[in-house]
């Protein structure tokens, strides 16, 4: 019983945590339409990618030292039935899904693509959120690998709340190529300097082996590197590549990659 | 010696704990319910877009315009239409076109029809649509994204 209300009051943790994530792009009626118009086999990837996503999150963002199949994969899927409920409760207020939506593809492809976001925030609130603080107990930590997934997910977190916005593409044909190659220094900068110099609380302490060159090569480019990546599954997941010279899909994917970037490196901060 | 009841404390706080928490592997039923219900929405989703993306219909959006009733207004008669994309695409900005002999055509965008659904609008007429020979189709579309 005592059990049952611990979990009961994480799981309304979650649902608030999911609310706090995904409700900006609940908002957005870009959202909407790409989830009617997403190409299926996209979103299906999307959506199985997601779930071992989770699992590697639930890990990471959790207290508990050791990795635990079966917890991490509970916690994973009840966080995406969080964030599912959660995206069809309110998508459903909102008059977004209406009566005929309700299981057909069309209502299934609007709710599961903000149910992925929202299922973030769940995981992160329900785990954190509690009564014990991030810092009362040290996080698990990450060896290389795990920081480069935490920094995927971090950039993959940030450019979702933009990547389906008309913006992204308007910004990408306004912008020359220098003010393009600017922006890039810039992603890289504020990149390593996010991570190394300012020190916000909850980040592992890295340590700077071997100068900046090292930090540089070892840390800022991988990361830079995957913020891109992520940014351009995105963009390829919504359509927005399709048919597009390579040289503005280029662009698309550095200013993208710009969110991507502050996400990869301030992933550690909220998880 | 400040530090030797501070740690008893603790212990005893640590002690209590662990004797309310039940065994550390019990997963408690709502813990089981939560995930139960998680797997069931993430299969429900991923196996219909699978369905839908290995066995649903392919091809172009086909519009079907069908009047669903006309009100007379002081401002025109509102024929009230629904259009269904029975194709295998989304279609955008849909023109939907209404005719009648001896009267100006109406007609009406709909932003979007996604494959298999319906979207509704209504086109304004100066005469009474009812008693004349009504034409309506979907004069063209955009490509949805």
């Amino acid at each position: 019983m005592d059990a049952n209300a611990t979990y009961g009051r994480a799981l309304s943790r979650a649902f608030g945590g999911a609310l706090l994530f995904s409700f900006p792009l609940l908002m957005t009626m870009e959202m909407w339409s790409l989830g009617m118009s997403v190409e299926r086999w996209r979103l299906l990837a999307f959506l199985v990618l997601a779930l071992p996503m989770l699992v590697g999150l639930s890990y990471f963002a959790g207290f508990e030292p050791t990795f635990r199949l079966k917890d991490e994969v509970m916690d994973a899927l009840a966080a995406f039935g969080v964030g599912f409920l959660l995206s069809a409760v309110l998508l459903a207020i909102f008059g977004v899904l209406r009566a005929h939506d309700f299981g057909a593809q069309t209502g299934i492809g609007k709710v599961s693509l903000c149910a992925v976001p929202a299922a973030v925030g769940a995981l992160l609130a329900g785990k954190q959120l509690g009564e014990r603080g991030p810092g009362e107990r040290e996080k698990a930590r990450a060896g290389p690998l795990g920081e480069l997934f935490l920094m995927a997910v971090g950039a993959a977190f940030l450019a979702f709340n933009v990547a389906p916005t008309e913006e992204m593409i308007l910004i990408a044909y306004q912008m020359g190529p220098v003010a393009t190659l600017l922006l890039m220094a810039a992603s890289i900068g504020l990149l390593h300097v996010f991570v190394y110099q300012l020190g916000f609380p909850g980040e592992t302490k890295r340590r700077e082996a071997g100068g900046l060159l090292r930090t540089f090569v070892g840390f800022t480019a991988p990361g830079y590197g995957v913020a891109l990546l992520m940014s351009l599954y995105l963009l390829w997941t919504f359509g927005r590549t399709d048919g597009v010279a390579p040289h503005e899909i280029a662009t698309m994917t550095i200013v993208l990659g710009f969110p991507a970037a502050i996400g990869a490196a301030t992933a550690r901060l909220v998880v | 010696m400040a530090s030797a009841p501070a740690t008893r404390q603790k212990a005893t706080t640590k002690t209590r704990q662990t004797a309310k928490r039940p065994p550390a592997n019990a997963i408690p039923p709502l813990e089981w319910i939560a995930a139960g219900v998680g797997l069931a929405l993430a299969g429900t989703a991923i196996g219909l877009t699978a369905w839908d993306a290995m066995l649903g219909v392919t091809g172009p959006p086909a519009i079907e315009v069908r009047l669903k009733r006309v009100t007379p207004t002081p401002h025109g008669y509102v024929a009230e239409i629904e259009a269904f994309n029975h194709g295998g695409a989304p279609a955008a900005q849909v023109e939907i076109e209404g005719v009648i002999s001896g009267a100006d055509p109406a007609s009406a965008t709909i932003d979007y029809i996604p494959e298999g659904s319906r979207a509704s609008g209504g086109l304004i007429f100066d005469r009474d649509p009812r008693g004349a020979v009504l034409k309506l189709r979907a004069k063209g579309f955009s490509d949805a994204s």
